[in-house]
């Protein structure tokens, strides 16, 4: 069933084009990365997704229902930064616990939802420490747990693991997985590393230069790239990548 | 933005922003404007190229570019030991070398005539029949001054150095001299600008200093106080005003060209401090040689107070103390404690107002409010005052408390403002999309999280506030009448009928609430991190 539906979506800074007349759709419970270099617009599509940002022309629609102009608050979606953007100044538990208190309809197991959920990401023995006190593994964790707490029916994913080690990546990609699995949340995930989308993803959206090159199965674009953008930048750098470490296990 | 609830945030934020841009010019823009406009009745020329004031011109300059080379010299040397030497007690002697910060500068005159006046004690011991006045009582006031602010100034821009850069130095056997060429002159050159143009404006526009000890040797602030206050001269007064306009225009420009670039290291690492036995001996002597000149004015403030006839009767009184309450003092103090609690009230809620709309919400105006927000670094608090007196003389404000508080406010505007502003541009860029997409509203997310986080300081900006306007003589002198009068004015009426046992009581008294104030957001902010560290 489809649950998110863009279309024709523009977006202009000044001169410049950042979104060039942009249509998909997003099945629901998919896991959807967004994959691209720097600039290609790809934050910008998620910004205006989840609301943070007006489009100049084109729609967007949730499970039928145009939300283009529609609040962020109002659009049963979560995001998560790079940069966490937790509230510095209160425990793991508030964190998580903090914007259920303005929803009349989690207000009441507020507390019990949010130990449960910082359990869920492996957090439980540091419940009550500040987010100066982690890691950015468990930074990114709780940002997760943050936005898993209102029972968004999609998240939305900015680079977030851009800022952690390799260890780390590997075993939040798992968790990710597993959340994503029980839970069922449709994730729409933005990133600039080929192999991440590859190992995640149901589909991966490629995108250069404000517009979309190919959007198919992780299967489909290896074998049949669209163009030869996305034979330079995700096949090409995917082999490089594959005959780099090739070399080493050889030796 | 295209939706609702979106638009009416940032309309209101857009009309809060024109609320405060507003502000500024009815209270900044309008009075220098008017100040200007005063100019047409005058004879600028006659008045520019009057002996009087080209002396007092050559004098100002003179004895400002003594004490600023003076002042930053003692700082700088008093800045590396504590920040670079291994030293014993560095509270204890950083406390005294702020201890001056605390009160007036007309209190730094006049602890100077206590001691180096015609029957001043050092000027006995010294020899010195008729007392040092003049060209280097100033200098020697000034310095007492201002080197306390150079210090701070100069310690902060030493404590953030990275000690990187040195290492890899020594491991490359680069000579030490060469390091400070190559390493600490480029990194310092900056800053060190702005630290000069700041001493340098701050003595150049006091008049404090060298109304009680200049004698016939006068500056340009005292030529301009003499004339507005003494002789009613407003012309001549906002032509000197304009001429005093110049060198903290300057200072500003520097300010702003300086901090342009400053560069935030990604891996920074502090110094430790290092041990040498001669080094450390050298660091303790001159700390304790800072320390007792700070001191010892102050002390003498307290002996003055409490000895009958100083200094050749020294057995104890409360006369002074006595006479000097009959004479109004505590109506005054008072009134001090009034204007410095509302400056320190108000001035807190605007900047944070401010800082707010221009660290935190991107967009049209922003850029104004700044430059708003600063510019009162560009203005002398003497030209302030005056500015004030042509623009709000006839209406209801004037000859009240508001007015001194609203000069007090935009006066020590600028500091506060660019504390708060830096803390809140160090919290996280992401912070409004969170509360956006959670559904916190933006009052929410700034009472639940951005003050608690800015908590320290918030507290730090109203202790700023508040112990500026309990000692400021600069802004009030021309606005203050009778009953409205701060406490720290007495100082130089008092002093002017030669009772100065009473003005050093004065001196004392502002001294005290402030060390209380200081003490009091010290142990604030000890309990709330004592607070933080056990939840």
């Amino acid at each position: 069933m489809e649950i998110l539906r863009v279309t024709n979506l523009t977006k202009k800074f000044g001169e410049r084009t950042a979104l060039d007349n942009v249509s998909f759709s997003v099945e629901d419970g998919e896991f959807l990365s967004i994959l691209g270099p720097s600039g290609c617009g790809k934050t910008t599509l998620l910004r205006i997704l989840i609301g943070l940002l007006g489009a100049d022309s084109g729609t967007v629609t949730e499970r039928g229902e145009d939300i283009t102009n529609a609040p962020s608050d109002k659009r049963k979606m979560g995001i998560v930064f790079q940069n966490y953007a937790l509230f510095e100044n209160m425990t793991v538990l508030k964190n998580v616990e903090y914007a259920m208190k303005f929803r009349p309809e989690l207000k009441s197991g507020a507390r019990d939802r949010a130990r449960e959920l910082i359990d869920q990401v492996g957090l439980a023995e540091h419940m009550n420490k500040y987010p100066s006190e982690l890691s950015g593994g468990q930074q990114q964790r709780v940002a997760i747990a943050r936005t898993l707490a209102l029972k968004p029916d999609i998240i939305l994913f900015d680079e977030p693991m851009s800022a952690l080690d390799v260890a780390t990546r590997l075993s939040l990609r798992r968790e990710l997985k597993d959340i994503q699995k029980n839970s069922g949340t449709t994730m729409i995930y933005i990133t600039h590393d080929q192999e991440e989308a590859f190992a995640m993803s149901d589909r991966i959206m490629v995108m250069g230069e404000a517009r979309i090159h190919q959007l198919d199965t992780p299967d489909n674009i290896l074998d049949a790239p669209a163009d030869d953008y996305v034979r330079e930048f995700v096949i090409d750098n995917l082999k490089a990548k594959i005959e780099s470490l090739a070399k080493y296990m050889r030796n | 933005m295209t939706n609702k609830k979106s638009q009416s945030r940032n309309v209101f934020a857009g009309s809060t922003k024109l609320l405060l841009c507003c502000f500024f010019i009815a209270a900044v823009i309008i009075p220098l404007i008017r100040m200007l406009f005063n100019l047409k009745d005058a004879d600028v020329a006659g008045i520019l190229s009057s002996g009087a004031t080209v002396t007092a011109l050559i004098n100002s300059l003179a004895v400002s570019l003594t004490a600023t080379i003076i002042a930053i010299i003692i700082a700088a040397i008093a800045a590396y030991c504590i920040t670079r030497c291994d030293i014993k007690l560095r509270g204890l002697f950083s406390i005294c070398i702020l201890l001056p910060m605390l009160i007036p500068s007309i209190s730094h005159g006049m602890g100077y005539i206590i001691l180096f006046g015609s029957n001043g004690r050092l000027s006995k011991l010294l020899g010195l029949t008729s007392g040092l006045y003049g060209f280097w009582g100033i200098v020697i006031g000034s310095v007492m001054y201002a080197f306390p602010v150079a210090y701070l100034m100069i310690s902060d821009i030493l404590k953030y150095e990275d000690s990187t850069p040195y290492e890899a130095a020594a491991v490359l056997g680069i000579p030490k001299l060469r390091r400070f060429t190559a390493i600490t002159f480029p990194y310092m050159r900056k800053p060190m600008i702005s630290v000069i143009f700041a001493t340098f404006t701050m003595i150049v526009t006091d008049y404090g200093v060298p109304l009680m000890v200049g004698g016939m040797y006068k500056t340009l602030p005292v030529i301009i106080y003499e004339e507005v206050i003494g002789r009613q001269d407003f012309a001549k007064g906002s032509v000197l005003g304009v001429v005093l306009l110049i060198p903290a225009v300057a200072a500003f420009l520097a300010d702003i060209f300086c901090k342009g670039d400053k560069r935030g290291g990604a891996v920074s690492r502090p110094f430790t401090p290092k041990k040498g036995v001669l080094k450390t001996i050298f660091s303790h002597l001159y700390l304790l040689m800072i320390s007792v000149c700070v001191v010892y004015p102050i002390v003498s403030f307290a002996e003055l107070t409490f000895s009958k006839y100083y200094p050749n009767d020294m057995s104890f009184t409360t006369a002074h103390i006595e006479s000097t309450m009959r004479k109004g003092a505590g109506e005054y103090l008072v009134n001090s404690l009034i204007i410095a609690f509302s400056v320190a009230v108000i001035g807190v809620v605007i900047s944070f107002m401010c800082a707010y709309l221009t660290a935190r919400v991107p967009g049209r105006g922003t850029s104004f409010l700044h430059l708003m927000s600063i510019i009162s670094l560009a203005i002398p608090g003497i030209v302030l005052g005056l500015s004030y007196v042509l623009t709000f003389k006839g209406t209801p404000i004037y000859k009240t408390l508001i007015i001194l508080i609203i000069a007090n406010t935009i006066h020590f505007f600028s500091s506060p403002y660019l504390m708060i502003y830096n803390s809140m541009a160090k919290l996280n860029p992401n912070l409004e999309s969170v509360g956006q997409t959670l559904g916190i509203g933006r009052f929410r997310l700034i009472k639940d999280v951005v003050i608690p986080q800015t908590k320290s300081t918030l507290a730090e900006m109203f202790s700023y506030f508040f112990v500026n306007s309990m000692m400021t003589i600069s802004a009030v002198a021309f606005l203050a009448v009778g009953d409205t009068k701060p406490v720290a004015l007495l100082i130089p009426q008092f002093e002017a009928l030669m009772l100065l046992e009473s003005s050093a009581f004065v001196s004392l008294i502002i001294l005290a609430v402030n060390l209380l104030m200081k003490a009091f957001i010290y142990m604030l902010k000890h309990m709330a991190s004592k607070r933080a560290r056990v939840n």
